[in-house]
């Protein structure tokens, strides 16, 4: 524990005291020009991590913030006079109003849209600024004088501590940020936004955030720029910076702060190196002998594909090759970038601070942070006193895809204290019914009540904060995050520190409570064990209890189970009955889709039979088994489908 | 003879919309089958034309050159599927992204090592004076562009649903995982799709390369109106992008017009965060259900 | 990680340190890759051409020894960043003796504040910008260490406009590009229409950016007001663009414009449709001195190419270098303090290959910043594209050079 924190805090204490004592020991302008870029792109990087790393969107408009921001802090100088820290607090402003602006179109955007977004976002600030000459100067370029500090005139060596403060005031209150559910949740957003929303955690409002805070780092980081280059020219935020600025990030590695550091540093200094030919030589051979080692060590131990080995070797070879044929490497430095680039993003996904990271862990044998002792479960799960009143209730719900009406007016009851039963054949309907309730879809018609009042329509995000949770049938786990956290990201009612409390550090207290609640629903599904363990590498079945584990995160009311049983080997289903009877234990009502007939049987007080969108039995377990409409339903399918059916209703 | 100049403007800017519309298609060639596309493309195109200039530099007839610069797009279509696109798909992440626009990087690079950083201009036998249509001005040079990209979108339409190829490539695009149970090679129709794409691009090249002129930074200021009309086109709707790459191009020559040169490409890029908050699929494009 | 950035800086300072200190150190700095890059290229070959002379010819004669010259080259990319960058790269050596280049008149605006501050004398080439002297007028610097050695956008937009008007034209439209050459550009054509008695009515004023083929727009407004000529401010290809688009159009108005229109890439572009086409130079690709034959022939040589991608750019890096050359000699050392005073009193004249050079400079006066330019309104003459090629386009001209070359 104390030395985790020795370590980690030190090597960062370390680094800031050398950053900061080296204009002290050098008295050379340029090496002082390079650390000062150096801190501004780490805030830029920082910045452009939320969303590259957390939100794992390709954000290409980060490049138009840095000029907006610096167009911001200029302006606010010449035209009101404004000091040093009102400019760069503008330039920050300006950052997170372009920010939530563009996020709000960005919104429903993933993937090459969002990417493709943002790119337009840039190709547009470019042209205002170039075209607005009344206020930018076009393409002029704006001359920038360096306001006072609180009074005083900062001479060179003073911006960069100015700079290098605000780096490490940024670096801690993110730090305290990425750390805390917010970095959880935009975490959840970039592996699994419907179970985001499902979960109650929002999609909506922590990615306009995590955007907003982005371009606002955007922007600050623009603000010292422009009091940096004391120029400014619109051509200078362009798509050449953009590509810089993604390398910085992905070489340094992504979701680290570190990394952005290190990325930071590469960027400021690589145009540098590249330039003497000598030393371009020793780099690339540097990068051969790493590309071989990790290329041919991941192939022994069969943890990358042949291609993942071989294409960076490949890449670093003809940089190698190139270094001893050019004669002139500077004409080549994209070609050069791409390839570095290349081979890291293909070989290194984590980057450069990522492989280091998990070298040094091992080399100093630093654990991980110890987690906290359980809460009680009686703590976490009240119990819940059980009326037998109606919970949920539909009437008459219809919801049509096109022509295909996948739901076609059903009306059923589901009492409190219960464990509903909905089966029927493949395509009955019950998913959709499901995904109706739960508001992934909006009702074609009919209504939807929970305790008599109208359920929000089409909001998974709201239908969760009703009380009611939900599992999913093809599983939506958090894949990157730790089974703990994938709990913890979920959990009701424990997070209230408002965000600037959150970013001076002071969500601790609320950060332990919630692990310690976390764990005892993992303990509930057997899962404590693997609380480290990331989702995606728990066992199928370990996945679907850390599913039931985070819906209870929710402390429903009502819980509905998606399919559990899909796909889980005997032993499994047999704990998972466990889990359920456990669940039901606290009072939490369940609708449970299956079709293991046993685990019905087994379970479930009522039972509520769905064929082609419509009711066609209700009743107990033994009852729907022996209507005949249920066994023409199963029997009348395809032959294999019957045949499954049929030994599971003789069971 | 007010009337007239708006057509003027208007025929100009959507005969150049064409191209925007050429390279467009070939963005949704490879989204169809595998959601991803080239952020590279530009480079594609631009490499596809010098590599053309320097078969006519040596000698070959135009008729010679036009089939051997699509076969380089083809080679760099695969290329370009073979070390960026396949490995991230496999693993299902969206590294592709940052691997196309890497191998965009570095082919810029070899372009302007290779050929220089000059633009150059790129011979023809199609004549440039200009013809009159009821007082407008057309080159036939603008013409040839507008007849080709449609011959080319029309021959691999033809190809995707004539030949058996092309079925798989349909039958991919509708649903990649049924497709791969009927023992179609999913990992096949997307390298197929890369290569189409590759000849796409290569031909766009060809076509404006006489207008624009042959450079290592012809393609950049294009490939930014090619993604705004695919994407508000919508990535998979065919020919919606022939509507919308013409619209586009007459806008584009109208703004200029009327609202000042230096603001040409605003209204594109308002349209398409527009477009993209609204209809994320695209004027065109098929709404797509969420499944869970 | 750390530990490699600081190996790097500390490698960096060691390189600094490493060169010998028998030579005169002289920095080429411009834009050698990306949209620039024929001019930066250009210019850095001329000037590397007169090096290898100087060197060959055993150096420099600096007091009683014989110095060769070593170049240390930095590639701006013509971004204001890097070149801000490189100025304080620069700035921190110690040994400098001097620097030569630049082509973007943003990148003077970012980087020279850091030569000026430790007085290192840099002769600014070919970047024609007026902002790039204006700026050390404006703000009243009494020493100046920075020189130009191009003639700057003033005199050009000048030419240009005189000559429109010796040709009787009254309505003139302007096109220019959206950067900051071109937009500078269009201010200082505008400023001479005016001092030299508003005879020209500009009857549109129109902005092209970099990458723009289609020019349809801009020039029918030009056509609809009537205008008898187009003056024009860009660079490159989209200048062809232009004339191209003036052949779609029928719109047959000569087009005049800075000196860019010289640069292969629009004449070869343009084709047969830049016939005719008016622009001030410097130095025309034409061998009518035997030191202009000998500079093109070894140019060519050189370089593998049988015609100069920007000849201006390329004679202007040449006669710069002889020129501080002369200024080395002059202050018999290789200090750039005493280098910038030499310069400002430059006693025997220099034989380049655009001019024989006495005194181009005097002491900086910031009231005048002709002090800081040598090129006057006489080294220029008008230039015009003749079948793929610039020619002068008085014959006058041609004849009062190669006479002016005799004495």
């Amino acid at each position: 524990m104390w030395k985790r924190l020795l370590l980690i805090r030190g090597a960062e204490l370390a680094a800031l005291a050398l950053l900061a004592a080296i204009p002290l020991m050098v008295d050379n302008s340029y090496v002082l020009g390079l650390l000062t870029l150096l801190a501004i792109y780490g805030i830029l990087l920082i910045g452009l991590d939320v969303t590259v790393g957390y939100l794992g969107q390709v954000n290409l408009a980060h490049a138009a913030f840095l000029g907006l921001g610096a167009y911001a802090a200029g302006l606010s100088v010449a035209h009101f006079d404004f000091g040093m820290l009102a400019a760069l607090a503008m330039a920050l402003g300006v950052g997170v109003l372009f920010g939530t602006l563009l996020a709000f179109p960005a919104l429903r955007l993933e993937g090459p849209q969002f990417a493709l977004a943002t790119l337009s976002f840039s190709a547009l600030s470019a042209t205002t600024l170039n075209e607005w000459e009344g206020l930018t100067l076009g393409a002029q370029g704006l001359q920038v004088t360096r306001p006072a500090f609180l009074g005083m005139t900062l001479d060179a060596p003073g911006f960069f501590w100015l700079c290098l403060l605000l780096l490490a005031l940024v670096w801690l209150a993110m730090r305290n940020l990425l750390s805390s559910q917010w970095g959880r949740a935009f975490e959840a957003l970039r592996d699994s936004p419907i179970a985001t929303d499902a979960m109650g955690v929002g999609t909506y409002r922590h990615k306009v955030a995590g955007f907003a805070l982005c371009s606002g780092l955007g922007g600050l980081a623009g603000g010292l720029y422009a009091f940096n280059f004391q120029y400014l020219q619109p051509q200078s935020f362009g798509w050449d910076l953009m590509v810089i600025l993604l390398l910085g990030v992905v070489l340094g590695g992504r979701k680290s702060l570190w990394g952005a550091l290190v990325g930071a540093s590469l960027i400021a200094l690589l145009p540098n190196l590249l330039s003497n030919r000598e030393l371009f030589q020793v780099i690339s051979a540097i990068g051969l002998l790493v590309a071989l080692a990790a290329g041919g060590q991941g192939l022994l131990k069969k943890t990358t594909r042949p291609f993942q080995a071989l294409a960076p070797v490949v890449a670093m070879g003809i940089l190698m090759a190139g270094s001893l044929i050019v004669e002139n490497t500077e004409d080549w430095r994209k070609a050069i970038f791409a390839l570095m680039l290349f081979s890291v993003v293909v070989g290194l996904p984590e980057g450069l601070m990522g492989f280091a990271a998990r070298f040094l862990t091992g080399l100093f044998h630093i654990d991980p942070p110890p987690l906290p002792a359980p809460a009680s479960l009686d703590a976490v799960l009240p119990k819940r006193v059980v009326d037998g009143g109606a919970l949920l209730e539909l009437r008459g719900l219809e919801r049509y895809f096109g022509g295909v009406k996948a739901v076609d007016g059903v009306s059923m009851t589901v009492r409190a204290g219960e464990i509903h039963g909905l089966i029927g054949p493949n395509g009955s309907g019950k998913s959709t019914a499901v995904n109706v309730i739960s508001g992934l879809y909006v009702p074609t018609g009919g209504d939807i009540l929970l305790r008599g009042k109208p359920l929000p329509a089409g909001s998974l995000f709201k239908v969760a904060r009703t009380g009611v949770a939900r599992t999913f049938q093809n599983l939506q786990l958090f894949g990157e995050l730790s089974a703990l956290d994938n709990v913890m990201v979920a959990l009701k009612d424990v997070y209230r520190s408002p965000l600037p409390l959150v970013l001076l550090g002071f969500a601790k207290g609320e950060e332990k409570r919630a692990g310690a609640a976390a764990l005892a629903l993992l303990e509930l599904v057997g899962l404590q064990a693997q609380a480290r363990t990331r989702a995606r590498d728990l066992t199928y079945g370990d996945q679907r209890f850390l599913e039931i584990a985070r819906a209870l995160a929710r402390k429903p009311e009502l819980l509905i189970l998606d399919e559990p049983a899909a796909g889980l080997a005997h032993p499994d289903v047999t704990k998972l009955t466990e889990i359920i009877k456990r669940i039901h234990e606290r009072g939490i009502s369940i609708i449970l889709i299956e079709h293991h007939m046993d685990v019905i049987s087994e379970l479930c007080s009522v039972v509520t039979v769905l064929d082609g969108g419509r009711i066609i039995a209700a009743g107990t377990a033994e009852q729907v088994k022996r209507d005949p409409k249920v066994i023409e339903a199963y029997l009348g399918m395809s032959d294999d489908s019957a045949d499954a059916a049929a030994p599971a209703l003789a069971g | 003879m007010y009337t007239l100049l708006i057509v003027q403007l208007a025929v100009s800017g959507a005969l150049m919309g064409m191209v925007y519309a050429l390279i467009a298609y070939g963005f949704q060639l490879t989204f169809a089958t595998s959601k991803s596309i080239n952020f590279g493309q530009g480079e594609l195109v631009m490499l596809s034309a010098l590599f053309s200039l320097t078969l006519i530099d040596s000698g070959l007839p135009y008729w010679l050159v036009v089939p051997g610069g699509m076969l380089f797009g083809v080679i760099l279509g695969l290329f370009v599927e073979r070390a960026a696109v396949r490995l991230s798909l496999e693993q299902k992440g969206e590294g592709w992204i940052l691997l196309t626009i890497i191998l965009g990087l570095l082919g810029f690079s070899a372009a302007e090592n290779i050929w220089g950083r000059d633009d150059r201009p790129f011979p023809t036998p199609i004549p440039s004076d200009p013809l009159h249509f009821f007082g407008i001005d057309v080159t036939p040079l603008e013409l040839s562009v507008a007849i080709g990209v449609l011959t080319v979108m029309g021959l691999v339409e033809l190809f995707k649903r004539k030949t058996l190829l092309g079925k798989a490539f349909e039958a991919v695009s509708a649903d990649r995982d049924a497709a791969q149970l009927m023992g179609i090679s999913a990992t096949r129709t997307i390298q197929l799709s890369y290569g189409l794409s590759g000849l796409v691009a290569a031909m766009a090249g060809i076509l404006v390369a006489p207008i624009t002129t042959v450079g290592p930074t012809m393609a950049s200021v294009l490939i930014l109106k090619a993604f705004s009309v695919a994407v508000v086109a919508g990535l998979d709707s065919g020919f919606g992008v022939v509507l919308i790459g013409l619209f586009l191009g007459a806008l584009e020559s109208l703004t200029s017009f009327y609202l000042g040169s230096g603001w040409r490409e605003a209204p594109g890029l308002v349209l398409l965060i527009l477009a993209l908050a609204v209809r994320p699929n695209g004027v065109f494009g098929k709404a797509s259900i969420r499944k869970v | 990680m750390k530990k490699t950035m600081l190996a790097a800086l500390t490698m960096s300072l060691f390189t600094l340190q490493a060169y010998a200190a028998d030579t005169v150190k002289i920095a080429l700095t411009g834009p050698f890759t990306g949209g620039s890059a024929p001019m930066g290229v250009s210019m850095r070959d001329g000037a590397k051409l007169a090096i290898d002379e100087i060197n060959r010819a055993g150096g420099i004669q600096v007091g009683t020894q014989k110095m060769k010259i070593e170049v240390i080259e930095r590639d701006d990319e013509a971004k204001n960043e890097r070149g801000a960058l490189i100025a304080q790269e620069l700035a921190s050596m110690n040994d400098l003796a001097g620097v030569i280049g630049t082509v973007n008149t943003g990148v003077c605006l970012a980087g020279d504040k850091y030569f000026q501050e430790k007085g290192i004398t840099k002769i600014i080439t070919p970047a024609a910008g007026s902002a790039s002297m204006t700026q050390w007028s404006k703000a009243g610097v009494k020493d100046l260490s920075i020189f130009r050695f191009s003639a700057d956008d003033g005199i050009q937009a000048a030419m240009v406009v005189e000559e429109a008007i010796s040709r009787k034209l009254t309505k003139v439209a302007i096109i220019h590009d959206s950067t900051n050459y071109g937009v500078s550009g269009r201010d200082d054509l505008l400023n001479q229409i005016k001092l030299q008695g508003n005879k020209l009515q500009v009857v549109a004023t129109e902005k092209f950016n970099i990458g723009d083929k289609d020019m349809t727009a801009q020039l029918l407004k030009a056509k609809l007001g009537g205008a008898q000529a187009i003056l024009i401010w860009g660079i490159g290809p989209e200048l062809a663009a232009v004339s191209n688009g003036m052949a779609k159009l029928s719109l047959k108005a000569p087009l005049i414009g800075g000196w860019t229109l010289s640069m292969s890439n629009f004449i070869d572009n343009a084709g047969k449709n830049g016939n005719g086409t008016l622009m001030p130079q410097t130095f025309i690709e034409d061998p009518i001195t035997p030191k202009a034959r000998n500079f093109i022939d070894s140019y060519h040589k050189a370089y593998g190419v049988d015609r100069i991608p920007s000849p201006m750019s390329a004679a202007e890096g040449y006669d710069a270098v002889y020129v501080f050359a002369a200024a080395v000699k002059q202050a018999k050392s290789t200090d750039t303090h005493k280098i910038k005073d030499a310069l400002e009193d430059l006693r025997e004249p220099v034989k380049g290959v655009i001019a024989t050079w006495k005194q181009p400079y005097a002491k900086w006066d910031p009231a005048n910043e002709q002090t800081h330019e040598a090129f006057r309104r006489n080294q220029v003459v008008m230039g015009m594209v003749q079948d793929g090629r610039v020619a002068f386009a008085n014959k006058a001209d041609r004849q009062r050079l190669m006479k002016g070359a005799g004495k």
